[in-house]
């Protein structure tokens, strides 16, 4: 059995590669994998993004994250935002916080490698997981539809204290996962892209599927072609597509 | 859907702010139970309301123009009020604006400490725009400029956010009745909808402060009805974001604010720029 990790991404249009703020990470051992969305309207979210994934495939975040395991990367992100001297607006700004919407998933073996495999997810906010099995959905997490988006999601901050408890914040799933799976990780504009497909009797996987491949489009024009039909909010996409061959 | 374009770099929206300085703005708030003059509110207001401006379009890599700004001063004199290095511009990039104040003083800032307390946090608090109140009150002439200038960016931006002025003010005009010249600016239009003219009315008289009424029926005189009249209605989404911060705005409210305290005419102006999303 083999597991394939393949990642897109694409800035919203009308801005550059510099100023994408998802950011996405595999583990080398493709046993740990997540995107994160990070606020455009907030400072260094892009920075704050790349922590999260990063600590995450790093085993660095549990599953449920615990909120005091931020720390490490909040004071982290604290001493990258202070590297230079900044402007007035930048100090102002960097005192509210980057922000961040996050999914990670873990696929664990049994220790017999038997077929028994169990996979774990911990999510914030409205980056999403699709777990397809054949040519069906099984599994949604956190969202399950495309009402289920809106402006103000849960995030992550990077200020202490301003998390909550957490409680409410942060979200865990499980579910059981074989050869022949698919699991699809993404930021919100392609998410809610695919659940009103589903809604519309779609298959949107299968799209997902062939992206790259000789057959397809390129991620990039079949974004393009989705937003200009007005199908998608311009916004950073981010997909991890994660198949699992026998 | 009217109201619905994207703010971007390249396709920017702008504000104008029209500032009353005449004589009558150095008398003290109707409102509240403070001393503060009404030019040293408004100063510290639209100080306050530029600075919003310049963090919503401020990322990483600096200030992203998202929108062009000018702020025009109506009294002895009219025309563009910004102090510094940006006298005398008429609209001004909203990237020069966060880079060029013409001062930046230190503030105290109350912010909760983490533990369920208060503690006070120095701040920076640029300033633009320094209090002035000195003769007439030239609302017309000031709506007229603002006409022309949104006249030229409309000429340039035509799928933009439609532009919203902002005219702050304690009464009365005295170069006649400003219906004339605010419908002119009203009529104005992108291929996105209708320009907005919203109205602060900052009175002296101790009556109720009124934000985002339906009807004229109990504002307390025929200057405040005719400021109601002549503000353009709020869109749908400015009501639904309105309503989410706790103010009460009905089925037709204006887009009009009497004798409220500064911090409702902040909260309401905030309102007024904060209409969708920027990429």
């Amino acid at each position: 059995m083999e597991i394939y990790a393949k990642e897109f991404c694409l800035p919203k249009r009308g801005s550059s590669e510099d100023e994408y703020d998802d950011s996405s990470s595999a583990a080398r051992d493709k046993s740990r994998f997540a995107v994160a969305d990070g606020a455009t309207e907030a400072s260094f979210s892009r920075e704050w993004a790349k922590q999260l994934v990063r600590a995450f495939t790093a085993k660095r975040l549990s599953i449920p994250i615990a909120l005091d395991e931020l720390k490490p990367l909040q004071s982290k992100w604290e001493n990258f935002v202070h590297r230079h001297p900044l402007p007035w607006y930048a100090e102002e700004k960097i005192r509210s916080g980057a922000f961040a919407a996050f999914v990670g998933l873990e696929l664990l073996v049994g220790d017999s490698g038997g077929a028994e495999r169990i996979w774990r997810a911990t999510a914030v906010g409205d980056s999403c997981l699709a777990q397809v099995r054949g040519n069906e959905i099984i599994k949604a997490f956190p969202l399950v539809d495309s009402a289920s988006f809106g402006n103000c999601p849960n995030l992550l901050s990077s200020i202490p204290n301003c998390n909550g408890n957490g409680t409410e914040l942060v979200m865990q799933c499980s579910g059981t996962w074989g050869c022949e799976d698919a699991f699809f990780l993404m930021t919100d504009a392609l998410a809610c892209w695919f659940f009103r497909e589903l809604e519309q009797g779609n298959k949107p996987w299968n799209l997902l599927r062939d992206l790259d491949t000789q057959d397809s489009v390129s991620f990039q024009e079949f974004i393009a072609n989705l937003r200009s039909e007005a199908r998608m909010k311009n916004d950073d996409v981010t997909l991890m597509r994660i198949d699992i061959i026998s | 859907m009217a109201y619905s374009a994207e703010i971007s770099r390249a396709n920017p929206s702008c504000f104008v702010f029209l500032i009353d300085q005449s004589g009558s703005m150095a008398d003290v708030f109707g409102a509240g139970e403070g001393n503060q003059k009404k030019a040293d509110g408004v100063a510290d207001a639209i100080n306050r309301l530029l600075q919003n401006l310049v963090l919503k379009c401020a990322r990483d890599e600096g200030i992203r123009d998202f929108f062009h700004v000018g702020v025009i001063g109506y009294g002895a004199q009219v025309g563009p009020a910004f102090s510094g290095a940006l006298a005398g511009r008429q609209l001004v990039p909203i990237s020069e604006v966060g880079n060029s104040p013409s001062r930046v003083e230190q503030r105290n800032k109350k912010v909760p400490d983490g533990a369920g307390g208060i503690v006070e946090q120095p701040v920076r608090f640029p300033i633009w725009f320094d209090p002035i109140a000195n003769g007439g009150t030239p609302m017309s002439q000031a709506l007229g400029q603002a006409k022309s200038i949104i006249d030229t960016w409309l000429s340039q931006h035509p799928n933009c956010f439609p532009p919203i002025v902002i005219n702050i003010t304690d009464g009365e005009a005295s170069d006649g009745d400003p219906s004339t010249a605010a419908d002119e600016i009203r009529k104005l239009k992108s291929n996105d909808g209708d320009v907005l003219l919203f109205n602060i009315h900052c009175s002296s008289q101790r009556a109720q402060p009124t934000v985002f009424p339906n009807s004229e029926t109990g504002l307390p005189d025929q200057f405040a009805q005719q400021l109601f009249r002549i503000s353009s209605a709020l869109p749908p989404q400015m009501a639904t974001v309105a309503r989410t911060e706790g103010l009460n705005a009905a089925e037709g409210a204006r887009g009009f604010v009497f004798n409220a305290g500064m911090v409702e005419v902040i909260k309401a102006l905030d309102i007024g720029t904060r209409p969708s999303a920027m990429r």
